[in-house]
């Protein structure tokens, strides 16, 4: 019988958050706060927490078609979170653009950009869906460690 | 020897250091899974805040261009010092009592004030302008706390010094020998002015949500721990954690320490704080919004400092 915990796989059992909204609509921005605020959907159970500042957050939840004013801020914000750290694209915008694909102002995919692990499709994706997506990138952060 | 050995030990022992830690950290899991069932959750396990303290030990400290680096990682290694030595300094009713080098009442008053100094030196040592902001704050609400607390805690001093027919002792164990022989002050009107301001004191001191301005994550982004990553940021929780248990277990001290000895004296004292944890930090923190800051300081002007007053004049004519 192994004595020492497994400090690592208590680690993971702590994922905390950081929402950066690149551009988009608010649509998926509530869908999230809705997953870790209302009773119903209570993503606390898995350990997570909301944080306020990108240095506290292990996993990123980005939403929103990336638009070329919003850009430069994604990307400084992105890079002040510490490794290992995982990316969660929410929403349909991050993968395709969205309603808003084609635009003059927008740059999505956004994985020419971040390097996105686990995309959560939907216009607005279902609370149960982003808690799925949670779950996933908790996996492959644990892989990480 | 012996009684060094014994301070090193009531440091980093019981019921300092380890013992503290894992109590102050059981505390907080505990008041996470108790918010999560009264809103109708499930919420995180009890031993969450010991995840969270492993997870940040793995995490990267990256410290700000700007910053200076000896204050910017020296400031939380002072916060958690001060509050070993903080732990230490209050007896438990029957079961502990501080050696009497180790400092008094006057000792740990000022001991308690040094995480609100850390936290705006972090602040400031951060360069972060939420960090300048968040230094602000603390600043204001801590001129706004310390004159009621500093009144209320003079009036137990009093009240037990009276009674012994002195003038007035600082000595925490006088003040608990008094108790347990002439019955707790929790139930002597006389001395409910003083525990209404230290119950008002101890949301401000401890930052929760009525009182959590410095470090409000929805307007200044936490404020001081904003630039704070990984082992640092993990020295802050252990510093709140102690915190919680000595501000409890100097209420319990102050004005109800039991009067039972030995196991049941443990027992009844975890029980306490438990209790006390429950109705001073989560039910008030799920009732309430936060304040503004001009709107905490005018409140802890008028009613703490009114109360505190009062309850050290009652104190003078009674006795």
């Amino acid at each position: 019988m192994n004595m020492i915990p497994d400090f690592k796989s208590i680690a993971t059992k702590s994922p905390w958050i950081y929402r950066i909204n690149a551009g988009s609509c608010n649509g998926c921005d509530v869908e999230m706060a809705t997953t870790a605020l209302i009773p119903r959907y209570d993503i606390e159970r898995l350990g997570c927490q909301y944080c306020g500042s990108p240095r506290h957050a292990d996993i990123v939840l980005i939403s929103g078609p990336l638009t070329t004013k919003v850009m430069d801020a994604a990307m400084v914000v992105f890079n002040e979170i510490p490794d290992p750290k995982v990316t969660v694209a929410v929403g349909v915008c991050p993968i395709s653009g969205g309603i808003f694909r084609e635009s003059y102002s927008v740059k999505a995919p956004i994985d020419q950009y971040f390097p996105v692990d686990v995309n959560v499709p939907g216009c607005p994706p279902r609370p149960q869906a982003i808690i799925e997506g949670v779950a996933k990138a908790i996996e492959i952060w644990r892989e990480r460690m | 020897m012996s009684t060094q050995l014994g301070i090193l030990l009531a440091v980093f022992l019981f019921p300092g250091g380890l013992f503290a830690l894992v109590l102050g950290l059981s505390l907080k899991g505990l008041d996470r899974r108790v918010a999560a069932r009264l809103q109708g959750r499930i919420g995180p396990p009890l031993a969450q805040p010991f995840f969270d303290l492993v997870k940040l030990s793995f995490k990267r400290t990256m410290v700000p261009a700007t910053a200076s680096q000896p204050v910017f990682l020296g400031a939380p290694l002072a916060g958690v010092v001060s509050m070993l030595v903080a732990v230490a300094l209050v007896p438990v009713s029957g079961l502990y009592s501080p050696d009497p080098m180790l400092g008094n009442l006057i000792v740990l008053l000022y001991l308690l004030m040094v995480p609100a100094i850390v936290l705006m030196i972090a602040g400031s040592a951060s360069t972060s302008p939420y960090g300048a902001l968040g230094f602000s704050r603390e600043m204001t609400l801590m001129l706004a706390y310390e004159a009621p607390i500093v009144l209320a805690v003079l009036a137990v001093a009093l009240r037990t010094g009276m009674g012994q027919g002195g003038v007035i002792t600082f000595s925490l164990v006088d003040i608990i020998a008094y108790q347990r022989s002439h019955g707790m002050f929790l139930l002597d009107p006389v001395m409910w002015p003083a525990l209404a301001a230290f119950a008002l004191f101890f949301p401000a001191n401890l930052g929760i949500i009525p009182f959590d301005i410095p470090e409000a994550e929805t307007e200044v982004l936490e404020g001081p721990l904003l630039e704070y990553s990984g082992p640092a940021l993990g020295l802050f929780k252990v510093m709140s954690a102690l915190k919680a248990v000595v501000v409890l277990s100097l209420g319990i001290a102050l004005f109800m320490p039991l009067p039972f000895d030995g196991i049941w004296g443990l027992i009844g004292w975890l029980v306490q704080l438990a209790v006390l944890m429950e109705i001073g930090v989560t039910i008030v923190r799920l009732s309430m919004g936060r304040m503004r800051i001009d709107q905490a300081f005018s409140f802890f002007v008028k009613w703490p400092l009114l109360l505190a007053v009062a309850s050290v004049v009652t104190v003078t004519v009674v006795a």
